[in-house]
């Protein structure tokens, strides 16, 4: 909380605020809001009976808002956004898409955005939380995609080539080879739908449990996508203690190799398309990894040989699909008030890994409700909610959501912005409140998180898996190894 | 009147929705009623006070308000209206098949097919399907399902376009019908992973549980421009004799 002493400090130049700077911000956040027009507009239509879903999203929104700023700079006083993405390139955990490259920072600018519909800020306030949110996300979005040059998956067609070509070489050789019908192409299907099963429920009906990158070419006729499947087991998630004790790996990623068809988008949200349509037959090719914060990069997972692989893919869905069946019992008993926290929570804890990297994770900040978000409980009803978010991310009709008549909207051509930008009479004094201030204590209706967390490192208590986290610097994060990019590995005899 | 700083904009109006509108109206009067008595200029009201000074309390005064003027939410989950009935429309609405006022319909065609609705097709199959039609919209009918098992051949006729409230049963059906969400909601990225045919976004009349029903499956999958443009792909769906 700011008091009135810090208000005297609330000028532009000791902010670091500067006409560049606010202009590449709202450039940001510009792009932020085209982004979820589009990704709202054509991906989704969400109802669930179980789930209160826009009550929830809307209260992870404010807490978002309330609480990221601070814990962001937590973690950058431990680790850079962009060190964070370079250790993210190299593992399937939360903390690509659509966690950061979406999440991020568009759960924060749609927290603001309803705040000020609501008359409680104005557009230049927490100028200074803006910034540093926007800041950061622009670093670890320009080293996660380092290898393909771009910002996001929109500005790249739809499409995200993390990886460095030797880590693509190296999945590619792994492969094992799959033809449809075979005991492999069998536990495959088996294992993607039911651990996708499972990562919906786990995630509260969201996503975000589920992600995609890539394309790679492998040849003219033959794709390879990562799909990763993140926080299955009993790791950081409070609603799968004892229902996920069983669940050997949080990460699992899929390396598919499909053969007869392009995928042609690969979404900020971590979506795919593929033309034709990909299906079973088209699946040629698959290997299996884990990874988290103390692994170095992909670990292999039974890819001995098709065999070994083909009964681990079994035994997983075996586990997934009873872990669904005991959760969904669980949740199906849930209070609405049990049942809107661990949807806020799972959307808001979105971009937690980026605790975990830098060793420096609390349940405190990263899964309870902040009270100032907690208060606006009572009026989130299912149908206002519902109408809120609605307008907030899909009509455009909030009034600060309106631009001048002559305004023409990418997408739509409507006289309308997602988000608001910063405004430059800061710059002509224009008066501000530079930050929300640090988290406040919370609350959560869900029983607290006990102290196991499920790690490639066997079960950790919390304090353990923070310093094993502090204390880890994969091989591939090493600055030798780090900086010998595809261009300087292109031009050997360039790099001395 | 205090004026907030953000009122009076130049471009904008109001929400669409009323409820919306009155809840913001009511909620931003609340932050002008606040601000006046605190005495603050609104840099040191925002730094602070307007934490302390808007609360819990306030809001749920505010929710009392819409419902002291005879409103009743629609729910969306079904807990909403269960934990709250005095502040929810019943549940009465889940009750019966669905009707859709804009349902296209047919009398039956030489093959015996009725036409009884259309929907936006996930996948593109080789061939349509038939089964018996199931509706599946409450956790306790999921529950029996769990403990009965789901009866060969079923297509399950559901409104939630999310993949938890069947979770535990998807797989068990042989299609899919969905009275809402797009073909990239939960539901539609579900039925992709699990091979089984789904008509998400259904328009559906007269479809009562136990009837066979048969969808046309085989027509083209619905496009992310087809959403974007507004150009329908309906894919159809039969009551069979």
């Amino acid at each position: 909380m700011m008091n009135l002493a810090d208000l005297a400090k609330a000028d532009p130049a000791k902010s670091g605020i500067s006409y560049a700077r606010l202009l590449e911000t709202n450039q940001l956040i510009q792009a932020c809001g085209d982004s979820t027009y589009w990704l709202c507009l054509t991906r989704t239509v969400q109802g669930s009976k179980l789930y209160p879903v826009s009550a929830y999203i809307l209260l992870s929104y404010l807490n978002a808002f309330y609480r990221y700023p601070s814990l962001i700079r937590k973690v950058e006083a431990v680790m850079p956004a962009e060190a964070i993405a370079d250790r993210a390139r190299q593992m399937g955990v939360k903390a690509q898409n659509s966690s950061i490259g979406w999440a991020l920072p568009c759960f924060y600018l749609l927290g603001r955005e309803y705040l000020i519909n609501l008359g409680l800020l104005r557009p230049q306030d927490a100028i200074e939380d803006v910034i540093t949110v926007m800041g950061f996300w622009k670093r670890f979005q320009l080293s996660w995609h380092r290898n393909d040059g771009h910002l996001t998956n929109a500005d790249y067609n739809q499409r995200a080539q993390i990886l460095p070509h030797d880590s693509v070489q190296r999945f590619a050789s792994e492969l094992h080879t799959v033809t449809p019908g075979d005991v492999l192409s069998v536990a495959a299907q088996r294992f993607l739908a039911t651990v996708s099963q499972y990562g919906f429920l786990v995630s509260a009906e969201s996503r975000i449990s589920l992600t995609n990158s890539g394309p790679y070419r492998l040849d003219a006729d033959r794709q390879l996508l990562m799909r990763d499947f993140m926080d299955l087991g009993e790791t950081s998630l409070p609603w799968l203690d004892d229902i996920a004790a069983d669940m050997p790996f949080n990460n699992l990623t899929v390396a598919m190799e499909a053969t007869g068809c392009h995928f042609h988008l690969v979404d900020d949200w971590g979506s795919f398309e593929a033309t034709p349509e990909f299906t079973s037959d088209r699946l040629t090719g698959i290997g299996l990894y884990t990874s988290d914060t103390l692994s170095e990069g992909h670990v292999p997972v039974a890819m001995d040989s098709p065999e070994t692989l083909a009964a681990m893919l079994h035994d997983l869905s075996d586990k997934a699909k009873s872990a669904t069946d005991r959760l969904w019992l669980r949740m199906a008993g849930w209070s609405r008030d049990q049942l809107l926290d661990a949807g806020a929570i799972s959307y808001y804890a979105i971009c937690k890994e980026i605790a975990h990297i830098a060793g420096v994770f609390d349940p405190g900040d990263w899964l309870e409700i902040d009270p100032r978000a907690e208060r606006f409980r009572p009026i989130l009803s299912d149908e206002y909610s519902d109408g809120a978010l609605g307008e907030l991310v899909g009509s455009l009709t909030m009034p600060s959501q309106q631009t001048a008549p002559h305004g023409m909207m990418k997408w739509s051509d409507k006289p309308a912005r997602v988000l608001t930008p910063l405004p430059l009479s800061v710059l002509l004094g224009a008066p501000f409140l530079p930050q929300m201030g640090p988290p406040l204590p919370g609350e959560s209706h869900l029983p607290p998180k006990n102290d196991r967390y499920r790690t490639t490192r066997g079960v950790l208590s919390l304090a353990e898996y923070n310093a094993a986290a502090r204390d880890f610097v994969p091989a591939s994060c090493h600055p030798v190894e780090n900086f010998l990019c595809d261009t300087s590995r292109a031009y050997p005899g360039c790099q001395t | 009147m205090t004026l907030l700083p953000t009122d009076n904009g130049l471009w904008g109006g109001e929400p669409d929705s009323p409820l919306v509108a009155a809840v913001h109206l009511s909620i931003r009067d609340l932050v002008r009623r606040r601000w006046a008595q605190s005495g603050l200029g609104w840099d040191a009201f925002v730094a602070g006070p307007i934490d302390h000074l808007i609360t819990k309390a306030d809001l749920a005064a505010i929710d009392a308000a819409v419902l002291a003027t005879g409103h009743r939410y629609a729910f969306s989950a079904t807990i909403s209206a269960t934990e709250r009935p005095e502040a929810y429309q019943g549940l009465a609405s889940l009750e019966g098949g669905f009707a859709h006022p804009d349902a296209p319909s047919a009398p039956p065609d030489a093959q015996g097919r009725a036409l009884c609705g259309v929907g936006d097709n996930v996948v593109q199959g080789s061939a349509d399907i038939e089964g018996v039609a199931r509706y599946v919209r409450s956790a306790a009918q999921v529950i029996a399902l769990m403990e009965q098992g789901v009866p060969d051949g079923s297509i399950a006729v559901i409104d939630d376009s999310g993949g938890t409230l069947t979770a535990p049963i998807l797989d068990r059906f042989a299609g899919l019908v969905c009275a809402g969400g797009t073909v990239r909601s939960h539901l539609g990225i579900l039925a992709r992973e699990h091979g089984i045919p789904c008509l998400m976004n259904a328009k559906l009349t007269g479809i009562a549980d136990g009837d066979r029903i048969r969808l046309e499956a085989s027509a083209p999958a619905r496009t992310a421009e087809s959403y974007l443009s507004g150009t329908d792909m309906p894919a159809r769906i039969w009551k069979m004799a």
